[in-house]
């Protein structure tokens, strides 16, 4: 829900994610963290809600 | 409305005379033809300020919540969409039913003041106004005037859900016909097909406006935190400055914060003195509860929990 809604305002999708990791899934919690790195390093630099945007 | 403004004046008299109500909480006639106020009644006498008509857009069920702790029972006069807080204020827990009598006035349509206001002549006062279908008549002093309800309703009231209301304990006027709206959410479909850049733009020309009046707070009916986020300054949850950034902050907080309990009464839109789409706001939430949990408008029926609120094993995981 809340994704959906930062999405309708403006966010590009995918700067914002949320996932279900229990903490023994070392492995998948990597390769989550490995792919949301890259996701937001391609998207460059956030622009919304930013305190030095008045 | 004749009818029904008699007969609501009658049956306000008898509640009050028979002790049943210590209060009733009515539309009045505001200082302007085309606006009403609300009127705090107590006494039998008083019932002659209680009015009826097409400029009766304020939900009165917020009222109810500042006499939680009053001694006595309250009336209080609803329309279809107000009754949906009503429902949503029992299920919260905010009020209970047998100190509230419920007057149920069904509805064919609110209209937007301001345009009413820029037809008639400055000055002029009310004498009557009628329902004619598709249209309302106003008869004044000055004139009489006829507005097309297509052009000057409020635009909740053209995709209005519940035109009667959905839990009442006495109904005044007669009942009015439920369309069913095909295209209820055209405008955020509209706005959910932009590109990113053109909805950051849209939103952030609505969001930079954003006074942070709180009105959209105080009016909305399931706003009923003691201590609001909005006001704490320890912790501060939400910074107070007026920028484009802690504006953008305080509006998703707020919508996010009665998603699945907004009864989309669409006050806080109207009552917003920047004229800020709140509304497009809520109902993408209501969209989404829909398409995602298949859940109604919340306060449609009694008892309906908040689809945010509880957990079912067919909930979509996105997450997963």
């Amino acid at each position: 829900m809340l994704k959906r809604l930062l999405e309708y305002v403006g966010f590009e999708p995918g700067r914002f994610q949320a996932r279900w990791i229990s903490g023994s899934e070392g492995a998948k919690f990597a390769s989550t963290i490995k792919d949301m790195t890259e996701k937001i390093k391609s998207l460059g630099p956030n622009k919304k809600m930013r305190d030095d945007i008045l | 409305m004749m009818d029904v403004i008699q007969q609501l004046r009658e049956q306000a008299k008898k509640l009050l005379e028979e002790k049943k109500v210590d209060l009733v909480i009515g539309f009045g006639q505001g200082t302007e033809l085309a606006r009403t106020t609300p009127v705090f009644i107590d006494s039998p006498e008083g019932v002659s300020k209680l009015t009826w008509g097409p400029f009766c857009a304020n939900n009165l069920a917020k009222y109810l919540t500042d006499y939680k702790n009053a001694p006595g029972n309250i009336a209080v006069v609803v329309k279809g969409c107000d009754s949906r807080s009503i429902n949503r204020l029992l299920d919260d827990n905010q009020i209970s039913r047998d100190k509230v009598v419920i007057i149920g006035v069904p509805c064919s349509g609110q209209l937007e003041w301001q345009k009413v206001a820029a037809e008639i002549k400055p000055g002029a006062s009310l004498k009557e106004t009628a329902d004619n279908g598709d249209s309302f008549s106003v008869k004044t002093d000055a004139g009489d005037y006829k507005f097309d309800k297509k052009d000057y309703l409020l635009h909740r009231c053209l995709v209005c859900e519940n035109p009667n209301p959905v839990v009442s304990d006495l109904t005044i006027g007669k009942e009015q016909p439920v369309k069913n709206y095909e295209d209820r959410f055209a405008e955020v479909q509209a706005l959910e097909q932009m590109s990113t850049e053109e909805k950051n733009a849209y939103w952030d020309k609505q969001f930079s406006r954003c006074l942070r009046c709180y009105a959209c707070r105080n009016v909305c009916s399931v706003c009923t935190c003691q201590i609001c986020v909005f006001d704490q300054m320890l912790p501060m949850w939400v910074s107070k400055r007026t920028n484009l950034s802690e504006n953008t902050a305080f509006h998703l907080t707020r919508a996010f914060h009665v998603a699945g309990r907004c009864v989309d009464c669409g006050e806080c839109d109207r009552v917003c003195p920047m004229d800020i789409p709140l509304r497009k706001l809520n109902q993408k939430i209501h969209k989404d509860l829909g398409d995602l949990f298949e859940s109604p408008t919340p306060g449609t029926k009694p008892g309906l929990a908040s689809p945010l609120g509880e957990f079912s094993p067919g909930d979509p995981e996105e997450f997963m």
